[in-house]
Order: structure tokens, then sequence, then C-alpha cells
């Protein structure tokens, strides 16, 4: 390539970089470093202007002691890990189920993408109605089967699975829609070998699928992970955070802090904790991966 | 197929039935009770007399506002569909193939990966007070630049995957016949992920229809989405089932016609990346 | 211009003008045309009353007004980025009674008389506490202060019940807490129906606390020690508080929901419309879909009293009222459209019709109006004049909303068993300390209980 060419290139590549990079300093650095200076002050208003007053680090600290912020990560981390566990599960068997029948895949795939496309209120809204108390469509159905009705989003011990239980029918038909992918790109020989050897449903699951779609459901599965991080849309609607602090997850607490307490310092300082804790965990889980990867 | 297998094929169909039946009772339970009247849903009638009160609530009564929703809805989605794209593609070009050199690109994917991690309600709290500074909030640019932030970490992901796909030979073959850069995207690279765009496009169009945190906060009438909207009808000051249960019946409409016309790109970006 | 007025004309228009210049109570506000103005609002259940009574002024007067409808949740927070900008985008706040603190202190409203100096709240318009004024120097509620706002609704929690069952079952209407248990004893009959359904929810903003507020205040305990003379003391741990929630759970025990940490107003108002609930404490704005057979399996067969009080405490019905409020970064016309709203609104004309579409009035007069009070429809009235000596604020400080939060969540978190009414009240004690003392206020902690 001529030495024009790879100036010319240089010029492309700045020019290509720009719009990406100018929505990143100005959507995601500046707005964070706002956030830091905003988590280091006290704001309040006064004769309709802000005045912000130095704080050091004391909302950081309170940060430790705060019990709903506990409750929060608590509660993320069992969202999270639970929820997404039993979706990659349910959704490697209907893919399975799904990859071993001929006729009718097209009409499966298409009625299980339908929840991943809706919004997430409206799944929340659906729910809400659904699991109310003295007429949604749950309880009338085991009164059905003569069970007590249940009240799903009052009360502390069921607030939580019910929220997972819907979250799985929200995401279970993602997890499918990966791992069908997943199955249907396999080599088709090596599972024929794996039969000519006589091997049963089990042993093929087992020995053979599992072990090579395993790229595939780690995969599923963290990117699952990182979004159920994220819950809000689902739990506003649905409990709000209670009873209690039973449902009370991350985004929900800063929202409140931020928005409806408008403490902006303190929302600030949980935001940046947040953002910081969740570095980590990604750095950790590359160097976990990488260190898996070499010994593989 | 082993024999166990061909005999048990009965029992799938009924698995992935009933399966079936789970994901549609919701929806098919939520446009029933957008017919029914307020306290029929309240009793959980299960025989009802059929009433338009809920959708005549929520398409024409004064205090409505579903269809400055809907057009905020499609203006903000097609916007910030059109910016992520545009920025995803050269984004995506630049890295694979300009020979940007690899600290950049680890900056960029490894913001893109902290970005898509992060609750989007901690952006949120940090464009707030700017926006305001600046009066970006309660406008379509504030939502749009907002909405391409927290996608366009994805889309990027995405349009990065498909541009490795384009065989380098036949950029190769152009640039020796004498093609600047911005013909060999436009004529060449393009074309030849235009089915991963259209899956990008869809998918990037569908996130931003269905965001709430963001558009809760940085919204207000004028400005205000549909998932706000149907937020709006379901607080515990007052019930508003029947309008709620209307609502979502109506924002189900862009979810099934891309459901029946783009199906094929929908299962293409979500399922990009993961599957190589 | 040879077809124009004459003199004698010009001069009554003149005049026509002056006089809705000058504000005198029952000005027709057709009298001028204004510039379009927003007002923000939540969802409430008075709401279709005031969209209604919006319409009527729309119509009278041909200005065209916005509604800005959020949920009660999310309005607060819209109000908030509108007065803290520097052009706002709306004219007339609705403000509730446990936030319009905020607006006060922080100096984001226009004093009413800064814009018109005329305006004069009609003698018949309720005061709510004087919390329509404010005098910035005292920080306090003073008559001689300035006047802010112009209240909209004057919502307080009536006692519910069931009149059907009380003729059925013979029961009188209770005067104290355990009268009111015993007749929630002998109706309830779960899960057909429960002898009461209380407002137990950790609410957004307010659910659980303004309903507990009135045991609280008729046993003897307060939030504050004393929060008009500025004694900020924390007194939410008092023992006379613990037995005031003791009681409220009790109820709930024996003769409640059996999920109350779980319902919200909505689900009261629910519980009651679907013929569960034998009694329940809720605003009267909640009062006109009781009565509409397409929202209610009741109709006809509630009725209303004052809230029981203690057998040595008073009864104390809590306000949770509604301002407009008209901010400072507005243009002036818009500012003086929305103020000949509120000038239209505050006459009886228009508190009529404000209540024909579903809403309580404001208006004494139209409150206390005998023949309106014969209407069966109208059956609550009564109760409500009743009340009307006993009502009482929550708080009158502006960091109400973030101790608000913290109310919410331990009495949720006492009411569901995950925390006892001890450890509860102490927590709240202790945490809105924090929240005074940080704010600057004389403020202190009495014993733990």
């Amino acid at each position: 390539m001529t030495a024009q060419g790879i100036q010319i290139d240089r010029k492309w590549r700045a020019i290509a970089l720009t719009p990406a990079a100018v929505i990143f300093v100005a959507m995601s650095l500046l707005p964070v470093l706002n956030l830091m200076a905003m988590s280091v002050h006290e704001i309040k208003w006064v004769a309709s202007h802000s005045v912000w007053s130095y704080v050091g680090f004391t909302h950081y600290r309170r940060l430790a002691e705060d019990e709903l912020l506990q409750a929060g990560i608590g509660n993320t981390a069992i969202f999270a890990v639970v929820g997404v566990t039993i979706q990659v599960v349910l959704g490697f068997f209907l893919a399975w189920a799904v990859s071993r029948i001929r006729s009718g895949r097209t009409l499966y795939r298409t009625i299980f993408i339908l929840p991943i496309l809706v919004p997430g209120i409206l799944i929340g809204a659906v729910w809400k109605l659904m699991l109310n108390f003295d007429f949604g469509l749950v309880n009338g159905a085991i009164g059905l089967l003569g069970l007590h009705p249940v009240d799903w989003l009052g009360t502390r011990a069921w607030a939580l699975p019910s929220v997972i239980l819907v979250d799985i029918w929200h995401w279970t038909p993602f997890c499918f829609l990966l791992l069908l992918a997943g199955f249907e790109s396999l080599p088709q020989d090596v599972q024929e070998a794996a039969r000519i050897d006589g091997a049963d449903t089990w042993t093929e699951l087992r020995y053979v699928l599992i072990p090579m779609m395993m790229p595939v459901i780690v995969v599923t599965f963290l990117f699952r992970f990182v979004t159920s991080l994220k819950v809000f849309d689902e739990i506003y609607l649905l409990t709000g955070g209670g009873p209690g602090s039973a449902t009370e997850v991350l985004s929900y607490t800063i929202y409140r802090t931020f928005f409806t307490q408008d403490r902006m310092g303190y929302g600030s300082a949980m935001s940046i904790a947040v953002l910081f804790g969740i570095s980590l965990l990604i750095v950790g889980s590359l160097a976990a991966s990488r260190r898996y990867g070499a010994r593989a | 197929m082993n024999p166990w297998e061909k005999r048990a094929v009965p029992a799938f169909h009924l698995g992935l039935l009933l399966v079936a039946a789970l994901v549609l009772i919701p929806f098919v339970w939520i446009i029933a009770a957008a017919f029914k009247s307020q306290i029929s849903l309240l009793l959980g009638e299960v025989f009802f007399t059929p009433t338009l009160a809920s959708f005549r609530e929520v398409l024409f009564s004064r205090s409505t506002e579903f269809m400055s929703n809907t057009f905020n809805s499609l203006v903000v989605a097609a916007g910030s569909t059109l910016v992520i794209l545009v920025a995803a593609t050269l984004g995506g070009y630049a890295i694979e193939r300009l020979g940007t050199p690899r600290w950049a690109v680890h900056t960029m994917l490894g913001w893109a990966v902290v970005f898509h991690m992060v609750p989007p309600i901690t952006l949120v709290a940090a464009w707030f007070p700017l926006y305001r500074e600046i009066g970006l909030d309660n406008t379509y640019l504030g939502l749009v630049l907002a909405h391409v932030a927290v996608h366009l970490p994805m889309a990027l992901w995405l349009m990065t995957n498909f541009v490795r796909d384009v065989p380098i030979e036949l950029e190769e073959a152009a640039r020796i016949d004498g093609c600047s850069t911005p013909f060999l995207i436009w004529r060449i690279v393009v074309p030849l992920v235009a089915p991963g765009l259209a899956a990008t496009a869809i998918l990037m169009f569908i996130f931003s229809w269905n965001e709430f945190a963001v558009a809760l906060n940085l919204t207000a009438k004028q400005t205000a989405t549909i998932p706000v909207a149907i937020a709006k009808f379901a607080q515990g000051y007052e019930i508003k089932y029947g309008e709620m249960a209307a609502t979502a019946a109506l924002s189900l409409v862009p979810a099934l016609a891309f459901l029946l016309f783009g199906q094929r790109y929908i299962v293409k970006g979500l399922t990009a990346g993961a599957v190589k | 211009m040879s077809q124009g007025p004459n003199r004698r004309e010009m001069l009554v228009g003149a005049g026509a003008a002056v006089s809705a210049l000058a504000w005198t109570p029952g000005a027709r506000a057709q009298a001028a045309r204004r510039a379009p103005f927003t007002i923000v609002i939540n969802n409430s259940p008075w709401f279709d009353g005031f969209r209604g009574a919006v319409e009527a002024y729309e119509k009278e007067s041909g200005n065209k007004v916005n509604l800005d409808v959020n949920p009660f949740g999310g309005s607060l927070e819209k109000q908030r980025a509108s007065v803290r900008a520097r052009d706002g985008q709306f004219d007339l706040l609705i403000m509730n009674g446990l936030y319009y603190q905020e607006m006060y202190h922080g100096g984001f409203l226009t004093p009413i008389n800064d814009i018109d100096p005329a305006f004069r709240l009609d003698p018949q318009m309720i005061r709510y506490d004087n919390t329509v004024y404010w005098n910035a120097a005292a920080k306090s509620h003073d008559p001689s202060g300035k006047l802010m706002s112009v209240p909209v609704n004057g919502n307080i929690p009536l006692l519910l019940y069931r009149a059907d069952l009380y003729e059925e079952h013979k029961l009188k209407v209770p005067e104290t807490w355990d009268q009111l248990l015993e007749n929630a004893k002998k109706l309830h009959n779960p899960p057909r129906i429960y002898g009461i359904v209380q407002r137990g929810a950790r609410g957004a903003p307010n659910d659980v606390s303004y309903d507990w507020w009135p045991y609280l205040y008729s046993h003897g305990g307060s939030l504050f020690r004393d929060e008009p003379k500025g004694d900020y003391t924390i007194t939410i741990n008092s023992p006379q508080a613990k037995e005031a929630l003791d009681f409220y759970i009790r109820m709930a025990k024996e003769a409640g929901h059996p999920q109350t940490g779980g319902l919200a107003q909505a689900q009261i108002i629910q519980n009651l419309a679907t013929g569960r609930a034998a009694h329940a404490m809720l605003v009267i704005a909640a009062w006109s879909q009781l009565d509409d057979p397409t929202k209610s399996a009741v109709v006809g067969k509630l009725n209303a009293a004052r809230v029981p009080g203690s057998a040595n405490g008073k009864p104390a019905p809590v306000l949770g009222h509604w301002l407009a409020g008209i901010p400072k970064n507005v243009p002036r016309p818009r500012q003086e459209a929305a103020l000949a709203f509120l000038n239209w609104f505050q006459t009886r004309d228009a508190q009529l019709k404000y209540m024909a579409a579903g809403a309580p009035p404001v208006r004494q007069d139209v409150l206390s109006d005998a023949g309106l009070m014969r209407e069966p429809k109208n059956r609550w009235m009564g109760a409500m004049a009743q009340s009307s000596e006993f009502v009482k604020l929550m708080w009158s400080v502006p960091e109400g909303a973030q101790i608000g939060d913290v109310l919410e969540l331990r009495l949720n978190q006492a009411v569901i068993g995950e925390l006892t009414t001890t450890r509860a009240l102490n927590a709240i004690a202790e945490e809105s300390h924090t929240i005074m003392e940080r704010a600057g206020y004389r403020t202190g902690k009495i014993a733990a209980l």
C-alpha cells in the first residue's frame, strides 16, 4: 500500500471512530465525572439555586451501613443467580426438545420469541394483574385445584420468588433462542458417531451435547446475568421494592435515593460505587476466564 | 435420532405445547381484560360482556395521551436506531478493518462491556442534572442520545461481529482498484452486512421502544413514551386496570408486526455473537 | 370606524375589564383571553373531578389549559425538575400536603399577590391549617405571611363502612378504635369479607404512614415533640406511639386482610368496590367510583363517618390535602393565566361543578350546603363536616419526603412482621433524627423503647 493510502486510512479511521467516541465522552465520561463530583458534595436548594457543600467521603462511608443498599445487593444477587440459572436450564431443555423434532419448529420459535419483544413494564403490568390476590388468574387457577389463594406480591416469603418467576417467564425464551441456535450449529457427524456407538439419549446429552454446548451455555448465562443485574421495570410495577425490603433491588434503591428522596449527593455515591463494583466484577471474571482458558 | 427419541416425539410436542400455552396465556388474558368493565375485571369474572370503554378511554378521552405517546415512541426509537446504526457500523469497521490500535479497541470494548452491565438508572442519575443544566431534559434529542448511549455498546459488539464476516479479499481487491475508504464502506461493506444491519436495526428499535427507566426520568408529558404511559395506570393510588390492560394490548402491536415480518432478523440479531 | 362602539359602550367595556382585573370574587373568567398554560397534577381518585372542572373552565373562558398527568410517585420528581430549571415547563403545580413544603422552603413559588396584588383568597375557601400562607422569615404558616397557594383538594381520611351490614347486624358507628375493632371482628368473615382493610403497604410515596397517623395522634404520639414551637426532638419511639402501632397491627391480625402489608390505596379501593371490605379508612376522593355501577359492586351500600379516636384522645383525621402554587420560573402571561384559572376555581359556581364531576369541594359554603348534603349520593358530606375541627398535619418540614420514605419502609416492615414494633419505631427515630440533624434543625432523641 502506498504512503498516501495509509494516510487516507488514518484519516478515515479517525472519522469512522468519531461518532462512537463522541457518544462515549459526552454521554458516559462527562456524566460520570459529574456524578463523582456530586458524590462528594451535599446538594441543597436555597432560593431556587442549588448549593453544593463539600463533604468528602462521608457519603461513601455511609454506604457501608445502608441496610437498604445491602438488601438491594443481596436481592439483586439472588434474583440474578437463581433466576438466570433456571432460565438457562429450562431454555436448554426446550431448545433440545425443539431440536429433536422436525415439524412445528418455526411455530414454537415464533411463540417463544414473543415475550422478548414486549416492554418490560408491560410484562410487569400484565403479571401485576395476573398475580392479584383477589381476582388474578393465578389464584383463580390454584383455587380450582383446591388450594388457598396466595398473596404473591404482598408477602415477604413469596414476593421475591414471584418476581423471579415473572423474570423466568420473560427471559427463558431468550435463553431458548440462543441455545437453539447453538444446537443448530453443532456438527451433525459427532452426534451420529455417538449414536452409532450405541449411546442412549442421556449419555448423549451428558457426554456429547452438554460439553459441546458449553461455550454457548456460558455466553447465554453471562449475557442474561448481566441484564438481570439491571432489573428495574418489572420491580417498579410489581412490588416497588416491597413488602418491606423483600424485593429491593439495586436499580430501585438508586432510583428512590436519587429521585424520590432527592438525595443527589448520596445517590451519586451509590451510583459510583455500583459502577466501580461492576467494573471489578468484570475484571475479576475476565481474569478468571483467562486462567480457566489457559488451563483448558 | 435414536428409536427412543422417535417414540418420544409426541411427548416432546406435548411438553412444548404446554410451554407455548404458558407463554401465550398472559397475552390472551390481558387482551381479554382490556375488553372488561372495571368491576368485572376486579371481580375476576370469566364470562363477561365485552365493552370498548377502556379502549375509548385510552384512545379518545381528554386526559389520554396515547397517540402522542405512540408518536414520541416512534420518533425516539427511529432516531436512536439511526444514530446507533451509523456510529456502530463505522465504529465496527474501524475496529475490524482500519487497523485501530489495540489500546483504543480495548478501551472502546471495555467501555462497551462496562456500560452494558451498569444499571441504566445510574446513568440517568448522571444525565439528569446535566440535561437540566443545558435544557436537554424533556426533549426528543435528550432521550434519543440517552438511548443511543445505553444501547450503542451492544450494537457496536454486533456490528463488529458482522463486519468480521465480510471477506477481506473483496476489500483488498477493491483497494487495489483504487477505492477510497468511504466508497468501500458504502458500496462493499454495507451491502454485505445488510442482513446484520437489519437485525441490529430491529433490535435497537425494539429496545428503545421498550425502554422504561431512562424514559421515566428524562421525559415529561410532551415526550413521554408508551412504557411511561403504561406505568401511569399502575400506581398504588388509583385503579386504572382497564386502561392499563387496553394500553398494554395496544402496545403489543409493533412487537407482533416485527415478529411476523422480521423474525429472521430478530433471531439473527439476538443470537449473533453468542454462537460462532 | 363609523360602525364602532359608541362612547357609552366603550365605558362599559372598560368597566368590565377593570372589574375583571380587580379579581372580585365571583368574577367571570371569560372576561379575558389568557395564554395557554400547563397544570401538573397526579393521577389520584379525585383527578376525574379536577379534569371536569378544567373542562368547564375552558368552555366558559375559551382559554386553553394543558393537563400534565403523572403517577403519584412521579409527580413530585417532575415538579422538582421543572422548578429547578431555568425555564419551567409547568405553570401551576398541584402539590401534595406532604411535599408542598419543599416548594415553599426552596423559594420556587411566586407569591400570588406578586402576580396580581388585588387577588384575594375567597373567605369561603378552606385554609387547611393556614398552609396556603408562608412567612419566609419565620418559616411558618402565618396568615400574616404571603399567600402562596390556593387549595384544590381537602383530602382527609374518613371511615367508610358497609351501612347495609351495619343495619343487618344492628351495629353502631364507632367513636373509638376499640369499638371499630369490635365491629370489624363481628363482620370479619374471610375470605368472603374482611372486617377492615388497612393500607399497610410500603408506598410510593405514602401509604402505611398516612393510614396509621390518625392512630398515632389519637394515642398521644407524634413525630416531633412540638413542631409549631420549633422543637424537632424525635418522639416517634414513645410508649404512646408503640401502643398505637401495636393496636394497628392487632387490628390487622384480628379483623383485617391477611395481606395487609401488601395493600396500597388502590387495593383498598378494590376491596371496597368488590364488597370484600366491611370497613376502610379512605380519602373521600375515591367515593364517586364506589357509587358507580361500572366500577363497583356495592353501589349505595357504603356510608362514611369521622375516623375514630382513642378512648382518651381526640380523633385525628390527617390532612392529605393538595395546594396549587405558581412557580417563579415561568413567563408572566402564563402565571397570569394560571391565576385566572384559580380565581375562577374558587367561585361557588366552579366548586359546584367540581363536585358534580366527582371531586370533594374546598369551599366551606359548598361543603356544608344543606341541600347538597341531603342528596343520597353526597351522604359522606356530614362526616366530612364533623371532621374539620379535628384535622391535623403530619408535618410541615420539607424533609418530610425523606422521612416519609423511612416511615414507609419501617412501618411496613412492622406490619409484615419483619421487625418488631419496638425495633421499627426505634429505627424510624434513629433515621429521622439523622435526617433532621443533618438538615440543621433543633432536634434530639428520647430514650429508646
